[in-house]
């Protein structure tokens, strides 16, 4: 069981009543957290995912409150003060404000923009509203990281907007996760310049995965994706992909505005 | 008796110390260096499908024996960023694969693990990459998401211990690094040793893979290709990318391939060409120790001779002292 794949298989199979939790339930680690496959020991920085994977599918309370604990404890290492320290004063080759800190990959790393954006996303549908204390601290902290990310022009790379100087280009799928995360912020410049370069840069994609998320971002603003739908599968057939996680990204995307759509987190 | 077992303690009471030390034990306990090594440099006009007969008649210099032999080519495909020379280019990976099959190799697969980009199909789509495989009907996996299976280390320089690796890699017969020659913001050059980073899958260690980073680059290099070994290097150095690679430097030209069986060799002899002080450079210059040659005396130039450029390759500010008219400066690992 890889856990990505895992994961998007359960959301795009969540109306077939054969499918249930089982497998999730039974992956995730003593402290909440889950690895990146079956016989990783280690957290994922998937775990946010798999989060809101369980919260989509049903009921689970002690599951999903140990995974958002898991969540609400772990922490890019620049939130630390020596590391902190570090950026601002001796590492500024990448710019960015350690202050804004979101989750990484692994534990004991920097923060990055997919698991931060997931994790954002898990814990906005975990507690909804009245976000108070050390959640509300999460999320605002995790939004500002983001933002603070993103590039000059619009749209997320794997981390840093501008590194040594020169600013990152963006990345399709980086740029919708983080869209899908900041959904229920107040709409702003950035935002705005993100979706449009989505929009934009969506039109002429001839990669399945990346164009699958740049549907659900789109779709979760509630803008038009039927074009981009219609062209999905003429890029590639569904037969042709060999890889589980885009398949089911493929198939949340293609059926994102009939049956809903699971990324767009009511928050 | 080991090399390590004759340091005995004294290596127990620095190893702790020695991650913020500079390098003072090895921490490594065989030696596999070849007494020679061959490199063959071969000069190149452009990317054209000639690249295949040129590569072949280079390739028949050092007599390989890989028939029946499954081979796994590793090209360095990063990202796409429209315009930028930061990936092996196309043409030469489908050359190396026709070349092998030639020499009567039972598989011949080309495989990645892209470092900053998750979606390794747009890669291989936008650099036509994967139109090329098509027509000539070759494997590619994806090394960020197969199968992984954990594996010691062979040195101990990241203090890692192991590494989750992809099985198609472990499972191969013959590695062949296929580095774009370029300079590197955080490790000086990324050529056929830095390469190997997109073995390490994405799966595990996310996009980029950061704790390589933080473990340190230089000590990661060198402890993932004393663990999977590189059996041969193709780079293509036709054009390369100077000042801030990776990703956002500048192409320079320097119309030549370079091959060779020894990565140690092949990254020195890159080095120099680009104008860069090979010994300068931590990865090189320690695995250089047990696992390679850089010295020129031991190293075989089999066809076109070691020429630096007029003015050498531009780096970012902290690796201004690999260039060579900086004077050399002996690399220890941090």
């Amino acid at each position: 069981m890889d856990l990505e794949p895992t994961c998007l298989a359960l959301l795009a199979l969540r109306v077939q009543p054969s499918v249930n939790a089982t497998v999730l339930l039974k992956a995730q680690g003593r402290d909440g957290s889950w690895g990146s496959f079956a016989t990783d020991d280690e957290a994922s920085g998937l775990t946010g995912l798999a989060l809101l994977t369980l919260n989509t599918l049903g009921t689970f309370p002690d599951a999903t409150s140990h995974a958002a604990d898991w969540l609400l404890d772990a922490k890019g290492r620049e939130a630390s003060w020596i590391w902190k320290w570090k950026f601002r004063t001796t590492d500024t080759r990448v710019r960015f404000d350690p202050e804004k800190f979101g989750w990484p990959w692994d534990p004991g790393t920097c923060s990055w923009i997919v698991p931060t954006a997931f994790a954002l996303l898990a814990l906005k549908q975990s507690y909804p509203c009245c976000r108070r204390g050390r959640i509300a601290y999460r999320i605002q902290r995790g939004v500002e990281m983001l933002l603070d990310r993103a590039c000059p022009k619009g749209g997320w790379n794997a981390g840093n907007g501008v590194v040594y100087g020169a600013p990152m280009a963006p990345h399709l799928d980086a740029t919708a996760i983080a869209l899908l995360a900041v959904r229920s912020e107040p709409r702003h410049e950035l935002i705005e310049r993100s979706l449009g370069w989505l929009e934009h840069q969506s039109s002429s994609c001839s990669a399945p995965w990346s164009l699958a998320w740049s549907i659900l971002a789109l779709d979760a603003y509630d803008m038009s994706v039927a074009p981009l739908q219609q062209r999905l599968p003429t890029i590639t057939k569904p037969d042709e992909i060999d890889d589980t996680a885009t398949l089911a990204a493929v198939a949340l995307a293609l059926d994102c505005t009939a049956s809903g759509n699971p990324f767009k987190v009511i928050a | 008796m080991t090399r390590r077992a004759v340091l005995g303690g004294s290596v127990a009471i620095a190893a702790g110390a020695a991650t913020s030390l500079p390098f003072l034990v090895p921490r490594y306990d065989w030696d596999r260096r070849p007494q020679r090594s061959g490199v063959a440099i071969l000069p190149v006009g452009e990317y054209s499908e000639k690249l295949e007969g040129l590569l072949w008649e280079g390739l028949k210099l050092f007599h390989l024996q890989v028939a029946g032999k499954s081979i796994l080519l590793k090209p360095n495909l990063v990202d796409y960023i429209p315009g930028a020379e930061i990936n092996t280019h196309p043409l030469l990976v489908i050359a190396a694969v026709e070349c092998f099959r030639r020499l009567g190799a039972k598989r011949v697969i080309v495989a990645e693990g892209p470092g900053h980009q998750r979606d390794t199909q747009l890669v291989l789509r936008a650099t036509g990459l994967d139109q090329l495989l098509r027509e000539h009907q070759i494997l590619f996996v994806d090394l960020n998401r197969d199968e992984v299976i954990k594996l010691p280390l062979r040195s101990d320089y990241s203090g890692l211990k192991h590494l989750w690796l992809p099985r198609t890699v472990l499972a191969a017969d013959f590695i062949v690094s296929m580095p774009k020659v370029k300079t590197h913001h955080w490790s000086g050059v990324t050529l056929s040793m830095k390469n190997m980073f997109g073995v390490v899958p994405g799966v595990k260690y996310g996009w980029p893979k950061n704790l390589l980073h933080w473990r340190g680059i230089q000590q990661s290099i060198v402890d993932l290709v004393a663990t999977v070994p590189i059996h041969f290097v193709i780079a293509d150095a036709i054009v390369c990318m100077e000042g801030n690679g990776p990703l956002t430097g500048t192409a320079r030209r320097l119309d030549r391939i370079i091959l060779s069986d020894d990565p140690v060799a092949a990254d020195a002899t890159c080095a120099r060409l680009m104008g860069l002080l090979p010994e300068c450079v931590p990865h090189v210059a320690e695995t250089a120790k047990f696992l390679g040659n850089v010295l020129p005396g031991r190293i075989d130039q089999l066809a076109a001779d070691v020429v630096s450029p007029a003015a050498p390759f531009q780096t970012v500010e902290e690796f201004e002292h690999l260039r060579e008219k900086a004077g050399p400066q002996p690399a220890t690992l941090p």
